[in-house]
């Protein structure tokens, strides 16, 4: 924080003008009340929605009787009976298995992928070719998962899916694999489908901030004789390095959100349940479907602990670069 | 997302709470002073009987189901037009818009009910409300009100009644007599083209669908399954391997065969009649005889194929509708083309008359509730009787009076006007889908098709042919096996039985598209053992329990 220097009051001032750090909390306040204002609506709202719900997290240790409604303290304690339960229910380790791995995929390859594709799109020069790119890359991410998964599902059916025909085609194969019942082919199929779906919408952000690169450091090294690659490895990466490192942290925390939508839609053969099967689809299926509130509270509640414990962890890690969240 | 749904429901709760205040605050006892209150009055007057239409009525209903909702005004469905410019009713909707789970667990955790509940018999939900004194009883205006009581077989009432004796479940699409549309449908115009081969048992139906992918390739899906992830398609071929087999045990709420010998219900993963039509299945996949994408292919993209004709043999528990579509569109420019149902396939040697594509219950499948925040609930009931009773069925099928009808028969059928035109009341019939909620299947499926039946075969409906030469005939009476098996949310149980449908789909999926015969006894084996690991033979054995009782109940 750069020092404030306060200069000391005109002569001319009346007596009662003190610097703002001597005056008391009211006044500092009243003094900006108009910035208040703005501030309160919003505040309230987060509290009344993000806050006040959060006793709710209670149930997870009670045996919850929906009749009670918001009444909750009318349930019995239960302690850690449903975590207990979780952690020995029988699907616990391929859930926790399919939910790290899918997460770490999408985060290894979904996260670099929009800077890749901001940085490629940074080095056309083509006005009109970079703009038709931008739009037909980020255009998927508006359409919803149904309809994105039914397209999936057509373009790599057994029965004249494109997929199989153009392999066929070039003689690559000579039956057509059923890629959406197969097990090793899952996590392939719903990492790259989430990469086209979002790359472009995500590369937004990455190019507003390489937007923002003063351009005289690009004319500085290259009279140094710097190469296009070299500028872009010394220059534009390092100036986006803070949004990048924020938006990871953000990442990290996520990292127990493995996805539930595109799991829904895309594993929709039974026998793919030991390679999709995730925490949400889990509570889904056990929480919601089968009415059992508690338990899934308790599961959402574990994963919240978990992602808060890596978020923490990433910002510490971050803040040693300068570029933490908090 | 989902964690933030439960607490919203709580939040929801708690702030009309706090808004209503503490005094109005529903002790448990209310529901019941409520309901002794209205038994009284029927004890005091047990003659004044409720004239439907007399006086105005008006209530709230919802339905509990995902893929439909109530109409969301009155004028919206050709039968609740009808009853708000005639009955003098009001019904307001409670529309869900798919998200029915989350807004009926709103409604109870805020304490307020919908009048009228429409949803699965012995639902969850339904057994919560029960449980929590919230549904009326409805045996008093049972006895008050002329058509339930005579066309619900009393026996089949008692297997709906809940714990406690009482009947609190409206029942819709009850039947004594069979029904039910599971079937086989053949591509006419592929069947003439192969020289019209005989085509009854499973070994014909093998040698048909070799010659289909011979002279046809890939243009041509030869054994089209609908919905296998449920096990619809392929669960009727189960039905060819053995007499009197039930389809129903593939339901997830029944995950069990009937052991005749021993009297009991017995593990399906070690069923031999099991395994050996997964290994038939099993093996039209690895011959490309059956879809390849039939466990994840939506319906569209079947009822698309089936509208065009690219499919030889189209199997489901529902396929008339899509069939009927098809034979319509691809007669119209080629007489000899279309569909035609056959007979069930059935393994040689058996008797063909005992084969069963699928089964019918009693109690057909939904039902409704009444809830203690209606404040007329015998009007409600009143209103559902009449429904069920002749004139509410012909008004939901066939129009109001004085259109396609006019006066009733001595057999209280309706009489059919000069003016009756079949596609009209076929769109009648499907206009109302969403509100035929007390349907009385006994009565009106003989109604339906009596008009038909008088015209020679050929000229009859399409669906109406087949239903009542083939589908009818090819049901087996399963309401014991799909009764009161279903455990209470929240027990030991409920999470068996989860467990297991969890289990049983994986390895249906598995064992029908296997790479051996070997490899399906292998993944049913380890499917028994998982089972078993979990608790299957505790599930079963309660089941056997509730089976047996609902067999003495049916006196079966």
């Amino acid at each position: 924080m750069p020092q404030a220097t306060v200069k000391e009051p005109d002569a001319k001032n009346t007596a009662d003008y003190k610097p703002i750090h001597q005056r008391n909390a009211f006044q500092r306040w009243w003094k900006q009340i108009d910035i208040q204002l703005m501030v309160w609506p919003g505040a309230i709202l987060i509290f009344v929605f993000a806050y006040i719900p959060m006793y709710g997290v209670l149930t997870g240790f009670m045996d919850y009787n929906i009749f009670t409604g918001a009444r909750i303290f009318d349930n019995p304690w239960v302690g850690f009976k449903h975590f207990e339960a979780f952690f020995s229910a029988p699907q616990f380790v391929t859930i926790m298995r399919n939910t790290l791995a899918i997460s770490l995929m999408k985060f290894f390859i979904g996260f670099p992928a929009p800077i890749i594709l901001a940085l490629m799109l940074n080095e056309i020069r083509g006005r009109f070719f970079k703009r038709t790119v931008q739009t037909i890359t980020y255009l998927p991410y508006f359409m919803s998962w149904v309809i994105v998964g039914s397209m999936v599902m057509s373009l790599l059916s057994t029965e004249n899916g494109s997929v199989n025909m153009l392999l066929q085609g070039v003689g690559a194969i000579d039956e057509p694999i059923n890629f959406l019942s197969m097990r090793e082919y899952f996590w392939g199929i719903l990492v790259t489908t989430n990469v086209w779906k979002d790359i472009g919408f995500n590369s937004i952000i990455y190019l507003a901030a390489i937007s923002g690169v003063n351009p005289s450091l690009y004319e500085a090294a290259e009279i140094d004789g710097a190469t296009r690659f070299k500028q872009m490895y010394l220059i534009t990466i390092p100036t986006i390095m803070p949004i990048i490192i924020i938006f990871m942290i953000l990442q990290m925390g996520s990292l127990l959100n493995a996805g539930f939508e595109d799991i829904l839609i895309l594993a929709q053969n039974p026998s793919l349940r030991p390679v999709s099967d995730v925490i949400d689809t889990y509570v889904f299926r056990v929480g919601l479907q089968n009415q059992r509130y508690d338990y899934g509270v308790a599961v959402g509640l574990f994963r919240a602990v978990v992602s808060i414990v890596l978020l923490t962890m990433a910002n510490y890690l971050a803040r040693r670069s300068g570029n933490s969240l908090w | 997302m989902i964690t933030a749904v439960f607490l919203l429901a709580t939040v929801l709760a708690g702030c009309s709470k706090s808004a209503e205040g503490p005094q109005t605050d529903p002790a448990p006892t209310s529901p019941n002073s409520q309901k002794e209150g209205t038994e009284k009055t029927g004890e005091e007057n047990p003659s004044d009987v409720w004239e439907f239409g007399s006086s105005e009525l008006e209530f709230s209903a919802f339905t509990h189901y995902s893929w439909q909702d109530f109409p969301e005004k009155m004028e919206d469905a050709p039968l609740w037009k009808y009853l708000k410019e005639n009955k003098k009713v009001n019904i307001k909707s409670i529309l869900a818009s798919g998200n029915n789970d989350q807004l009926m667990a709103t409604m109870m955790a805020d304490n307020k009910l919908p009048d009228l509940i429409y949803a699965e018999r012995n639902h969850n939900d339904i057994q919560r409300l029960y449980k929590a004194g919230k549904l009326v009883p409805l045996d008093d205006y049972m006895e008050k009100y002329p058509n339930l009581k005579k066309w619900l077989n009393p026996k089949a009432a008692d297997l709906l009644r809940a714990p406690d004796g009482k009947l609190y479940q409206f029942p819709n699409y009850y039947a004594t007599i069979p029904n039910g549309s599971s079937a086989y449908v053949i591509n006419k115009k592929i069947y003439k083209e192969l020289g019209s081969p005989k085509l009854e048992t499973i070994d014909d139906l093998y040698n048909y669908l070799v010659k289909v992918k011979e002279n046809y390739g890939s243009e041509i899906v030869p054994f089209d399954p609908e919905r296998a992830q449920d096990a619809q398609g392929i669960g009727l071929l189960y039905g060819g391997f053995k007499e009197n087999a039930y389809y129903r045990s593939f339901n997830a709420n029944t995950i069990a065969v009937v052991d005749d010998a021993n009297n009991k219900l017995s593990s399906l993963f070690t069923d031999p009649t099991f395994r050996e039509s997964q290994k038939f299945v099993s093996k039209l996949y690895r011959e490309k005889l059956i879809n390849q994408d039939m466990f994840t292919t939506d319906r569209g993209q079947i009822q698309e194929r089936v509208i065009n004709g690219k499919v030889a043999v189209f199997a489901g528990a529902s396929p008339l509708a899509y069939a009927s579509q098809g034979n319509a569109e691809l007669s119209k420019e080629d007489p000899d083309a279309g569909y035609f149902v056959t007979w069930p396939f059935y393994k040689e040697g058996l008797d063909k008359n005992k084969i069963y594509t699928g089964g019918y219950d009693q109690l057909g499948w939904n039902v409704n509730v009444i809830t203690t925040d209606a404040k007329e609930p015998e009007k409600i009931f009143a209103f559902l009787d009449w429904l069920t009773g002749p004139e509410g069925m012909a008004v939901q099928y066939f129009g109001p009076e004085g259109g396609y009808w006019e006066g009733f028969n001595e057999n209280q059928e309706p009489i059919f006007t000069d003016a009756y035109d079949p596609v009209k009341v076929a769109q009648i019939e499907s206009d109302n889908d969403a509100v035929i909620i007390a349907g009385n299947s006994s009565y009106i499926d003989p109604v339906k098709v009596k008009r038909e039946m008088d015209k020679p075969f050929e000229e009859r409906g399409w669906m109406t042919r087949y239903q009542e030469s083939i589908t009818w005939k090819t049901h087996i009476d399963h309401t014991a096996l799909g009764t009161n098996l279903v455990p209470e949310a929240g027990t030991e149980l409920a999470d068996i039985s989860v467990n297991v449908v969890d289990i049983f789909q994986q390895a249906l999926s598995a064992s029908a598209t296997a790479k051996s015969d070997a490899d399906v006894d292998k993944i049913l084996d380890k499917a028994e053992q998982d089972a078993v690991a979990l608790g299957y033979n505790e599930l079963l054995e309660w089941r056997t329990q509730q089976w047996l009782k609902n067999k003495e109940l049916l006196g079966q």
